[in-house]
């Protein structure tokens, strides 16, 4: 699914600030919360957080569970783009 | 101020310095080592750590070898108690809830995050509240002391410590040798200047070696927290300050081969202690506070989940309590005590475990 679909729905998770474990804990709650909705390329998850550590250990884990995902740098933050399986 | 203070000082700030800078650069986070372990069954960070304690006893033995070190081992390694493995599960709990150990809360602080301040602040209440109970845990320390007047195995054993140090360093070489083939000792991120983990260990493990010959022993910060509450309740409450035994200690008392003295302890005083972990102290703060901002990600943000700010403070007061129950925290345990083989590192480290699962437990709950 291209992730610059316009009939594709943004679900933000801003997480900034939070503590580490925090991060992770959340973003995989909200990624199983719609999974059906990001599998079927309607929605797609995006994650902001200033957390370091968890931008690395999010992108690892929902790499794992088969999501597409994508890192960008804004000021202060970065944000996850959460996509279905390619 | 001598000369010598001066250098003391500048040697451990720099130190201070690259450790925060590093640290920040490379998610370094101990308290996140364990309780992920729990939370989400990773193990990277137990292989960094490992990695840190045997490059830390393997560059302490050589520059024991060779002189380097003013002693050995090091002072205020401790008695060993059931106390260490007290203090350390307490510990555990603590760094967890509070979302980091002592060094974390200060180098993330100096990134500007909330619940780290709120955790230093907790750090600074629980060492002050120990000096209320400090007479009847003294007691139960001393009553319960095993082997009195040694701390490490080869102090117990009369075997060389380079025997341990080999015993441990020859396995575990092996290890990080197939780890890293496997791709098990790096990680994989997106984020801006990253300094791989292992590459910060080795680093932080020269720091420790630097830290034992410029200032008598290997990084350890938290008797300064209780140095903070002092210095808070000789001001405010100066009438229950004088009456409190603990800010009296002064266990530090050393000489330096050269004839420089070193004393001091928690009270409110600019001691010994003030001089090797201040600066120590205020390097890593402000280490962190370079890397955020040369990374352009240095913000203080307010608007926090407000479970998350009181489980940091709730978390600082523990940690603050059993470091100096144990005595010791996670840092001096870990990079100081464990790679000399003292026992009441390797009780408290021990103990971390439990701590930590417990920690880990509570705060599933709590998010």
């Amino acid at each position: 699914m291209d992730i610059t679909d316009a009939s594709c729905q943004v679900v933000t998770l801003d997480i900034v600030g939070q503590v580490c474990p925090a991060s992770l804990l959340l973003t995989l709650r909200k990624v199983n919360e719609i999974k059906d909705a990001i599998h079927q390329g309607k929605a797609r998850l995006e994650v902001l957080t200033d957390n370091r550590d968890s931008v690395g250990t999010i992108s690892e884990a929902v790499g794992n569970m088969g999501y597409g995902y994508a890192t960008e740098k804004k000021e202060g933050h970065y944000v996850l783009s959460i996509s279905a399986p390619r | 101020m001598t000369p010598e203070t001066i250098q003391i000082a500048l040697i451990v700030l720099l130190v201070g310095i690259a450790s925060g800078f590093l640290m920040h650069r490379s998610d370094f986070c101990i308290a996140g080592a364990f309780r992920d372990l729990f939370l989400f069954r990773k193990t990277f960070m137990l292989r960094i750590l490992l990695l840190l304690v045997v490059a830390s006893m393997l560059l302490f033995d050589a520059a024991r070898r060779l002189g380097m070190l003013p002693f050995y081992p090091f002072p205020l390694l401790g008695a060993i108690s059931p106390a260490n493995v007290a203090g350390g599960i307490l510990f555990g709990i603590g760094m967890v809830l509070s979302g980091g150990c002592v060094v974390g809360t200060v180098y993330r602080s100096g990134a500007g995050n909330v619940p780290a301040i709120a955790a230093l602040a907790g750090l600074v209440a629980g060492s002050g509240l120990y000096a209320e109970i400090h007479p009847a845990w003294a007691s139960f320390q001393k009553s319960s002391v095993l082997f009195p007047g040694m701390a490490t195995l080869p102090q117990l054993s009369g075997i060389d410590p380079t025997w341990f140090v080999m015993a441990v360093s020859v396995p575990a070489a092996w290890l990080f040798l197939r780890w890293a083939r496997a791709g098990l000792l790096s990680r994989k991120t997106a984020v801006d200047g990253y300094i791989q983990p292992w590459v910060a260990a080795v680093a932080l493990a020269l720091l420790g070696l630097a830290s034992w010959v410029a200032a008598g022993m290997p990084m350890g910060i938290t008797t300064s927290y209780a140095k903070a509450a002092a210095f808070l309740e000789a001001l405010i409450v100066p009438d229950h300050y004088a009456a409190l035994s603990f800010f009296r200690s002064a266990p530090l008392d050393v000489v330096f081969p050269s004839g420089y003295p070193l004393r001091g302890g928690p009270g409110a005083r600019l001691d010994g202690i003030a001089l090797i972990q201040f600066p120590l102290i205020g390097g890593i703060l402000a280490g962190s506070f370079l890397s955020a901002v040369s990374l352009r990600e240095f913000r203080l943000r307010f608007r926090v989940p407000p479970v998350q700010i009181a489980a940091g403070l709730a978390g600082g007061v523990v940690m603050g309590l059993a470091s100096r129950m144990a005595p010791g925290c996670n840092v001096w345990h870990l990079m100081g005590g464990l790679p000399v083989f003292s026992v009441p590192s390797i009780l408290f480290v021990a103990g971390l475990f439990p701590g930590a699962w417990i920690g880990s437990t509570m705060l599933k709950r709590l998010i």
